[in-house]
């Protein structure tokens, strides 16, 4: 007999096209198994079938060395499987302690009412569980931060039915694709937990990183198929990236060809907003200036002070010596281009087509013809390397990095000045990855000045000339990557008091 | 196959609602006298689709059509009753319905209220208004001046296509002229293009430059020009105005432009699918009162119809 969960032969096919074949994981108790993959290479559908949402054309599953079955997500739960999903479902406007309990009977007095203080007493216990005590349990769960709101949904996750199978496997899809770097440490701590109370844990991420240090065993999946599962120990990142993209992927970033221009596309002179303060720099053509900080220390702001939407209520922004544009539309008709943090609330149309979505800054003058519209997208198209059925097919339709690539079309189509990212490679797959850095060098080579936001340290360090720290939304410093570990960055992030 | 029928499952319902009246109507129905009648019924109906459809374009309503249509014809009417020439009567409803429309707009765009709330508002703003100004009474016979209520009764003679009995009304005309107005508003220019950004992430819309604010605006008031359009184009019909004659065409309106976006690929609405939407409503109208079936019983129809319809593209949609 064999202990843990042993899932063999998972094989999905939607019409023709198999989604997965044949493919078998052995996660074991108190163990991280890591599970990577390209989008589209079929993780999600994994995680359908485990958790029962999907049926499987073909799955075996035995606990403890027993078979069950498992068909619906009461089964799912039935099982004592958690399935913590990668869209943050919280209800916002209840309190925490509400949703850390949905969905289960409430704690009643007389029958009818509501006991509140049991209410929050099971909550806050379920966040005891996992070593959390910051969170207040009346606090509405919209107010909180992303990575709170993760703890949130693992904790809610963890409180089971009173005579229900204890949980004995944990899936978190993608827990770190919106949380900060420090927030990211907080749930490793988390995860730690759980391992130790004797859960399975399996872990989805694009994070090569992540896995490499949380993770006991790792397995990966391309074009539906296992293709490969190990000890991390006894493994190596150039071998799991080979493995996921079925290429030679260097483990490095696209090195500068050009050198910095003089001159200046925008300065930024001490600058202070709602949300920001003592900001000072000046950014030269092609000049890549990262920017980093913990969750919320106003990365995004500094990027909308070029579009209108933070306005300093002391100092100066210039945008090519003159003051920077008041409307995001002005900020486009004046070169800037904006790739926004949120692909899909913040950049697509998910239902309308590359055309319109690429070309929506674009458009110059009265008439709009088609034809040539459907040229410029099919140019743009190839030259960000996108893979859809044409330039009218539905964004909703293309994969996480396809998507992230229309979105670049959009800035790359009016030869822009000044760049801005906003966690351009968040959600996208190593391959993608690798072809938007491509696109962001090629850019900053042939002049672009690129503001990037991000919260992956590793590519701030390979893509940026300088990097600018946040602290609550204060410039704390200006850093020259040269020779920079992620790990020296990541300790600039923190106030200093909370150094020591 | 199944998504071709969803697409043009409504073009479909169309030509069996043609097939079942040309049937159940033989020698009436399919004639070029009654064909070019239903072109003059649905007129008014059209128009105010055609305009309803660039607000909803935006994934935004206009509730206050009806009323906007009904106060053209009755401020109109006013005028000439009070000696105005037509023209001065004329440009005063469609200057009406332009700034009804702007501030529809301004409610909705500038003061960020629902479209629902803000026109539901401002439907009732604009019918009390067209009740205080005719004090609640229909103006109609000698008030309203020969030229302006001539003007619905003639059209273009078409004998040159064999058919010396009949007229192209201009009725019929200006509801072309709109359709193709609106269509190359919609389809053929940046502003279309823009609006169509706007319905399909306004959020996303605005921070790629798309000054959505100022186009909500501009699009509330072309349906408020139109819907004046149609008022007038009704009081010219009946040659008489009250305060209520426009209230049908809002929900018919609204109900057409559905009917429309069932044939969208994304469920979008299309001004030339509105048109589909306005025929079967028109038609069926048309053919239901030749049969004499009882009005409410045509509501109940039609009201089935429309959901039949949306719900059926809805449910083979994205399952």
């Amino acid at each position: 007999m064999t202990d843990g969960l042993e899932f063999s032969g998972l094989t999905k096919r939607y019409g023709s096209a198999t989604v997965l074949s044949n493919v078998s994981l052995h996660l074991r108790p108190g163990r991280v198994h890591g599970l990577m993959g390209e989008n589209g290479a079929g993780k999600s559908t994994l995680i359908k079938l485990i958790a029962g949402v999907v049926p499987a054309d073909a799955m075996t599953l035995r606990k403890d060395g027993a078979e069950i079955a498992v068909t619906s997500p009461a089964d799912a739960a039935a099982a004592g499987f958690r399935i913590i999903h990668q869209e943050l479902n919280l209800v916002p406007q209840l309190s925490v302690a509400e949703n850390i309990l949905l969905g289960q009977p409430l704690p009643r007095r007389l029958g009818v009412l509501v006991d509140w203080p049991e209410l929050a007493r099971r909550a806050e216990a379920a966040l005891a569980e996992l070593g959390i005590d910051k969170i207040d349990v009346w606090q509405q769960a919209g107010s909180l931060g992303l990575g709170d709101r993760m703890l949130v949904k693992i904790a809610a996750a963890l409180v089971s039915h009173k005579g229900e199978v204890a949980p004995c496997l944990y899936v978190l899809d993608e827990p770190t694709a919106a949380l900060a770097e420090a927030e990211a440490e907080k749930l490793f701590s988390v995860i730690a937990r759980l391992k130790a109370r004797g859960a399975a844990i399996l872990y989805v991420s694009h994070r090569l990183n992540e896995v490499m240090r949380l993770c006991d065993d790792v397995s990966v999946l391309r074009n539906g198929q296992n293709v490969m599962t190990a000890e991390v120990g006894h493994t190596s990142r150039a071998e799991i990236i080979l493995q996921m993209t079925g290429r030679d992927v260097a483990d490095g970033y696209p090195a500068r060809s050009a050198r910095v221009a003089g001159g200046e596309v925008c300065r930024v002179v001490a600058v202070s907003s709602p949300k920001l303060r003592d900001l000072d720099f000046i950014l030269h053509p092609g000049e890549i200036l990262g920017i980093c900080g913990l969750d919320g220390a106003g990365q995004t702001e500094v990027l909308r002070l070029f579009l209108g939407l933070e306005r300093p209520k002391s100092g100066q922004v210039l945008l090519q010596s003159s003051p920077a544009p008041r409307s995001p539309a002005e900020a486009w008709a004046r070169g800037v281009a904006y790739v926004p943090r949120e692909r899909r609330s913040e950049g697509l149309m998910m239902r309308m087509g590359t055309r319109p979505n690429a070309l929506l800054p674009h458009h110059a003058g009265v008439w709009a013809r088609l034809a040539p519209e459907r040229t410029w997208a099919n140019d743009l198209s190839g030259q960000v390397g996108l893979k859809s059925a044409g330039p009218e097919q539905s964004v909703w339709r293309l994969s996480g990095g396809n998507q992230q690539k229309v979105v670049f079309a959009r800035a790359l189509a009016g030869n822009p000045r000044l760049l801005l990212l906003d966690e351009p490679t968040r959600g996208v797959d190593v391959g993608a990855k690798f072809e938007i850095y491509k696109l962001m060098r090629d850019l900053s080579d042939q002049g672009c000045a690129i503001l990037l936001a991000s919260s992956d340290l590793p590519e701030l360090l390979g893509m940026a000339d300088r990097v600018l720290v946040l602290q609550g939304g204060r410039q704390s410093a200006i850093l020259d990557p040269a020779g920079m570990a992620p790990n020296d960055l990541l300790h600039a992030l923190y106030p200093a008091t909370e150094m020591s | 196959m199944i998504a071709y029928l969803r697409q043009f499952g409504t073009l479909l319902g169309l030509l069996v609602i043609v097939v079942f009246f040309a049937v159940q109507l033989p020698g009436t129905f399919l004639t070029a006298r009654n064909l070019i009648n239903v072109s003059q019924q649905i007129s008014m109906l059209a128009v105010v689709a055609f305009a309803m459809t660039v607000v909803m374009v935006m994934n935004d309503f206009d509730l206050s059509v009806g009323s906007t249509a009904s106060l053209a014809g009755v401020l109109a009417a006013v005028l000439f009753a009070q000696g105005f020439p037509v023209w001065v009567g004329v440009s005063a409803a469609l200057g009406i319905g332009l700034v009804g429309g702007v501030l529809n707009g301004v409610l909705v765009a500038y003061l960020g209220i629902l479209p629902f709330v803000a026109t539901l508002g401002t439907l009732t703003v604009f019918s009390g208004f067209a009740f205080f100004i005719s004090g609640g009474a229909t103006i109609f016979g000698r008030d309203i001046p020969k030229p302006f209520a001539d003007f619905s009764r003639q059209g273009i003679p078409l004998d040159w296509l064999g058919l010396a009995e009949v007229k192209l009304p201009y009725l019929s005309l200006v509801a072309v002229l709109v359709l193709l107005i609106v269509w190359v508003l919609l389809e053929h220019t940046s502003y279309g293009r823009r609006l169509y950004a706007i319905g399909g992430n306004i959020e996303a819309a605005h921070l790629a430059g798309v000054r959505v604010r100022r186009l909500r605006l501009s699009a509330f008031a072309v349906t408020g020009f139109g819907a004046a359009v149609a008022g007038l184009m009704y009081a010219s019909r009946v040659a008489s105005a009250n305060p209520t004659q426009g209230a049908g065409l809002m929900l018919d309106a609204i109900a057409a432009v559905f009917l429309g976006m069932t044939m969208g690929k994304e469920g979008e609405p299309r001004v030339l699918a509105t048109l589909v939407g306005v025929l079967i409503l028109g038609i069926l109208d048309n053919g239901l009162t030749q049969m004499q079936v009882d009005s409410y019983v045509r509501e109940m129809l039609v009201g089935t119809i429309v959901i039949a319809a949306v719900a059926t593209s809805s449910l083979g949609r994205r399952g």
